[in-house]
């Protein structure tokens, strides 16, 4: 089980779900379509989930710079807001 | 569970340096460091020794010295010695001799080593949470300093079709059981040219292809061109200025295509190796320790330290020289500047970079495009090793030495094409690092009937002022 550390310092284990969150709606901050959106998003959180695999921990900064990462193949745009703007984590 | 988020130096730590890598890069200062009394740590994902003596200059230097026997029997008759019967390549013998290599470097030993010594060996991914605090397999560590050597991944080029046709590393190919009839190198750097001199002396029908316009490109342009003429002697087929664009599978074989100058050349092998480059592997939550990196590696000052100031970095991860020696001398400079007031810095103005093939080609120092580059005026003095007494008594007369020399003289870079060419090197290596005048080799003794008199005769043939 893969746990992040969170900003105010406790962990929790790692949600997926999370990460298709916060893509979906960095997605629909710069307008992408809801069905796009959430087709990145799920491609997204594969490659997250895929990075983390052999980690045990990680910062929920390095869970956003990694979505932030594999999102700029898709929508740089989203990346940017993803990396920058606190939108769900 | 709560942890420190201030990101201040933890009071108490659980040791004085945690080592990222056991390779040459890491294992080197955590020697040092245990040795001179402090509380070290490794942490290690893979094989203990790292890259070198498990993947990388032992083994395929065990796979040369068995080409150049082959080698060598094949011509025993050119000495008077009758050999019956044809020599062949025995794979499963050949990688249980290339296995012998490895396991007598002890690196199967390396975890039982460490312990013996004192140094904790931590298991599995590194990764940092803080710049204090490191995170494997869960668990979290803090240490007053950090030594990272995480050494490189291949750098797999983004060819359509190469990931759904599939591939081979060296790490693979060194595998081989069977090996292909056909074989592709991607890449014709050191790694490329290595395993083709492998492949080819033991029959397989091997391709390289390099993107830039010669083989060991970044060398002086002789030794590229010899190279490839040499390799096109043994029946390589060589394509230089030349870029694999499409790769697509074909029943069991394997389809590359090839661009040379806009002309595209389907070429149909058994297998594709990949030689083209490497990646430092940085993917150990360095952002949370504030180091800088980038795609080429860790950020570091001479002083091998990175911009987080109790963190340093050595070897292939720092994006330099990828050698075993620069490893291990960059992290004997980390290990004595971590604690210390008095800093050591890394020199690279004198260091030999060798490949393996037959002859053997080595150079050090600057090249003559970095010297243009540097707008440096300077002077050759070379020579051909055809005429050398050594060269007459083992029948091997390809070769050169070539020297640069400043107007002074001052030797400031060499390359040598020769049979023992990689130990050739250090008298020039030594030449530049204490920049010495090429004259002070020409008035020196050299063994006759030996290879390094080819130096001595390169060497005089520079105006010393």
């Amino acid at each position: 089980m893969q746990h992040i550390v969170k900003r105010a310092g406790h962990t929790e284990p790692y949600d997926e779900k999370k990460v298709y969150a916060a893509v979906y709606a960095a997605c629909l901050s710069v307008r992408e379509p809801s069905g796009s959106a959430e087709l990145v998003a799920d491609k997204v959180m594969t490659d997250v989930n895929t990075w983390i695999e052999k980690k045990h921990e990680v910062t929920a900064n390095d869970i956003r710079r990694q979505g932030a990462k594999h999102l700029k193949a898709y929508n740089p745009d989203a990346s940017h807001m993803l990396l920058n703007h606190r939108i769900v984590w | 569970m709560t942890y420190q988020t201030k990101h201040v130096p933890p009071k108490i730590a659980d040791f004085d340096v945690i080592v990222i890598g056991t390779g040459s890069g890491g294992g080197v200062g955590a020697h040092m460091l245990n040795k001179d009394g402090k509380k070290v740590a490794v942490v290690e994902q893979e094989t203990m020794g790292g890259e070198c003596p498990n993947y990388g200059c032992i083994p395929t230097k065990a796979l040369l010295q068995a080409a150049e026997t082959l080698d060598t029997i094949n011509s025993a008759e050119n000495f008077g010695i009758k050999v019956s019967g044809k020599a062949e390549v025995d794979y499963p013998a050949l990688k249980a001799w290339k296995d012998k290599a490895v396991w007598n470097t002890g690196t199967h030993a390396g975890e039982q080593s460490y312990k013996e010594d004192g140094v904790a060996v931590l298991r599995g991914h590194a990764h940092f949470i803080d710049p204090w605090t490191l995170s494997v397999k869960g668990k979290r560590y803090t240490a007053k300093r950090f030594l990272i050597a995480s050494g490189t991944s291949d750098f797999v080029p983004p060819i359509p079709g190469l990931k759904e046709t599939g591939y081979i590393g060296y790490r693979e190919a060194l595998e081989f059981e069977k090996p292909p009839k056909k074989l592709f190198i991607i890449g014709g750097g050191a790694i490329g040219c290595e395993f083709t001199e492998i492949f080819s002396t033991f029959g397989v029908d091997v391709h390289i292809a390099e993107a830039t316009e010669r083989l060991a490109g970044k060398e002086d342009s002789e030794i590229g061109d010899l190279i490839q003429a040499l390799f096109e002697r043994k029946g390589v087929h060589v394509h230089v200025d030349s870029k694999v664009v499409k790769v697509e599978k074909k029943g069991a074989q394997k389809v590359v295509h090839v661009d040379t100058n806009g002309k595209v050349t389907k070429i149909t092998v058994d297998e594709i190796m990949l030689a083209a480059g490497k990646i430092a592997n940085t993917d150990l939550g360095l952002e949370n320790a504030g180091v800088e990196f980038s795609r080429r590696g860790i950020k570091v000052s001479r002083e091998m330290q990175t911009t987080t100031e109790h963190i340093y970095a050595a070897g292939d991860v720092t994006g330099g020289y990828m050698f075993t020696h620069v490893a291990n001398y960059e992290s004997r400079i980390a290990a004595q500047n971590m604690f210390s007031t008095l800093k050591h810095h890394a020199d690279y103005s004198a260091v030999p970079r060798c490949i393996f093939i037959s002859p053997e080609v080595a150079s050090v120092g600057l090249t003559e495009a970095e010297l243009k580059e540097k707008g440096i005026e300077y002077q050759v003095g070379a020579t051909s090793t055809g005429w050398l007494g050594r060269a007459n008594t083992s029948q091997k007369d390809t070769g050169f030495v070539k020297i640069l020399a400043n107007k002074k003289g001052i030797i400031l870079g060499a390359s040598i094409v020769a049979p023992r060419a990689g130990e050739m090197i250090h008298e020039l290596t030594l030449a530049i690092q204490w920049k010495m005048k090429a004259s002070k080799i020409k008035y020196t003794i050299h063994a006759f009937p030996t290879w390094n008199q080819a130096i001595r005769s390169a060497a005089a043939k520079i105006d010393c002022k």
